[in-house]
């Protein structure tokens, strides 16, 4: 049994200190369906109690050499002799990894631009939303069609058609309020108000040429 | 053919047969019928076996076979009639002879630590490349003494609970018998005591053979390091299902954990159908249907035992 003094991931699994990685997964959801539920392989052998105390080991050593990176630390320590198995601790490899690799995302650009005053009361008190109108706030927040595009994943030609309320070079009016929405979302606006509002302009522009072209 | 027939006198130190031992915890498990096939997809692969039938409680590997029992038995060798080599029977089939087992029910012998020793001996001195023994169920002090001196020691437990239970007991009595033989009478005894606390869930801290052969003084301290090098081989028959063959693993790995015994799971044999139609007709199942699935299950273990390298996909 594994008593008093730990005994390391590798000896848990059963594994050979060169085991692939996919013969790690293997001895693990092995070892997992020994020691969990009625397994008859266990009876006589292993009490519950002691079966459930082994899965947490299984499931600890799992955590670490199932995760090539943490495993990678693991080995440098263990096998390199620098420490012993009952010092290689869960807690301990991770804070390892995280000193190695730490987590800093690199911190989103924010977009500068000159609040006016004037132009964020026009915005707040905006009623009537156009595609003149979006393209102005755009420009206000100094945000490039390229930009938007890329952020939005909407093609800077639909962008470019949205601005202009140019039906020709949009999909249906259905596909054009989800354009809207992200457009909006995208620019800090009240996403809804602005769809509504722009799909009624839209609507209204573009009804009397189907009308004609009818 | 040639590789494999050079592969096998490799596999056998000295020269003799190579000595293969079936037992179980458990009777009925199916030692005659793995130890029978066994024998018969050797003699497909060209090698000559003999198969000894030593369950005294009822030989019969000569039907599992589909022969008329031998007119000589083991016990014209236990009264000193004949020799070993006296009263090997051939078969009907190429390559394969028995040795009849003790079937005169009504004056019981039993096969004593002192006759298996002489036994193993003469197994030995067989003219063949494999000898196959097909013991009697249970861990014997007889039957313990043969498996020990075995080149491949093969264990059969089927998926019950019931078969499990009793293969780990053989497992105990196994090890506690090599165990006995290479200890200090005192330190052994302690060993007992220790178990049977542990056993009663009386003990104090958990128990590990190898913590205490390493805490204990009076043992040889690589004594599982040794027993791990020519390990007990694990067959799981008549499994109905992937959780019944995956049971081999899970029994492989308690054995680690508890026993710190190295066992190889040698391989799961399918409940087949073909098996029950064969018996009912008095012949064995590779015979009656070679191409039954149980056929290739036998091949490969056999591979795995004579000749492993030629069962990796990558050389």
């Amino acid at each position: 049994m594994l008593e008093q003094g730990r005994y390391n991931y590798y000896e848990i699994l059963e594994l050979p200190t060169t085991a692939p990685q996919h013969e790690v997964t293997t001895a693990y959801e092995r070892a997992k369906a020994t020691y969990s539920g009625e397994n008859p392989a266990i009876y006589t052998i292993f009490s519950d109690h002691e079966a459930r105390e082994l899965l947490t080991l299984i499931e600890e050593a799992y955590a670490i050499l199932g995760n090539k990176t943490l495993r990678g630390i693991y080995d440098q320590r263990l096998l390199g002799g620098q420490a012993q198995p009952k010092e290689l601790s869960y807690q301990s490899i991770l804070t390892a990894s995280r000193a190695l690799f730490p987590e800093n995302k690199p911190e989103e650009k924010k977009n500068e631009y000159k609040i006016d005053e004037i132009f964020e009361k026009k915005i707040s008190d905006c009623k009537e939303w156009d595609g003149e109108f979006l393209k102005k706030v755009r420009e206000y927040k100094c945000i490039g069609l390229d930009r938007m595009s890329e952020k939005t994943k909407i093609n800077s030609y639909y962008l470019n058609a949205l601005e202009g309320m140019d039906p020709s070079g949009l999909p249906a009016p259905v596909f054009v309020r989800g354009y809207v929405i992200q457009v909006a979302k995208f620019l800090g606006l009240n996403d809804k108000t602005v769809a509504d509002s722009y799909m009624k302009i839209f609507r209204a522009r573009t009804e009397p040429q189907h009308a004609r072209s009818k | 053919m040639e590789k494999l027939v050079h592969s096998a006198k490799k596999h056998n130190k000295g020269g003799g047969p190579s000595l293969w031992v079936t037992a179980s915890g458990k009777g009925g498990a199916g030692k005659t019928f793995v130890t029978s096939s066994l024998a018969i997809t050797l003699t497909k692969l060209g090698y000559s076996v003999i198969i000894v039938d030593l369950d005294a409680a009822g030989a019969n590997v000569h039907t599992a076979l589909g022969q008329n029992p031998a007119p000589v038995s083991l016990r014209n060798w236990l009264e000193g009639q004949k020799d070993l080599a006296g009263i090997v029977t051939p078969t009907n089939l190429p390559r394969l002879s028995f040795v009849q087992g003790l079937w005169d029910s009504w004056c019981p012998i039993e096969l004593s630590v002192e006759n298996m020793r002489k036994l193993a001996a003469e197994l030995r001195t067989l003219r063949c490349d494999f000898v196959l023994v097909d013991l009697g169920p249970g861990a014997t002090e007889a039957h313990l003494e043969l498996f020990r001196g075995a080149d491949e020691k093969i264990l059969v437990s089927t998926p019950e609970p019931t078969s499990i239970e009793k293969t780990y007991r053989f497992l105990e009595a196994y090890i506690c018998s090599t165990l006995r033989d290479s200890a200090r009478p005192e330190a052994f005894e302690d060993l007992l005591k220790t178990l049977r606390e542990h056993r009663h869930r009386r003990h104090k801290k958990p128990f590990s053979f190898r913590g205490h052969l390493r805490e204990h003084e009076g043992f040889q301290i690589d004594h599982f390091e040794a027993l791990s090098r020519s390990p007990v081989r694990l067959v799981i028959n008549a499994c109905r299902s992937q959780v019944n063959a995956e049971l081999g693993y899970s029994m492989k790995s308690v054995c680690s954990k508890y026993y710190d015994l190295g066992l190889d799971f040698l391989g799961a044999l399918d409940f087949d159908n073909a098996v029950w139609q064969s018996v009912k007709n008095k012949e064995q199942v590779l015979i009656a249907q070679p191409f039954t699935p149980l056929a290739g299950q036998f091949l490969a273990v056999c591979k795995h035992l004579i000749a492993p390298e030629e069962l990796r996909a990558v050389g």
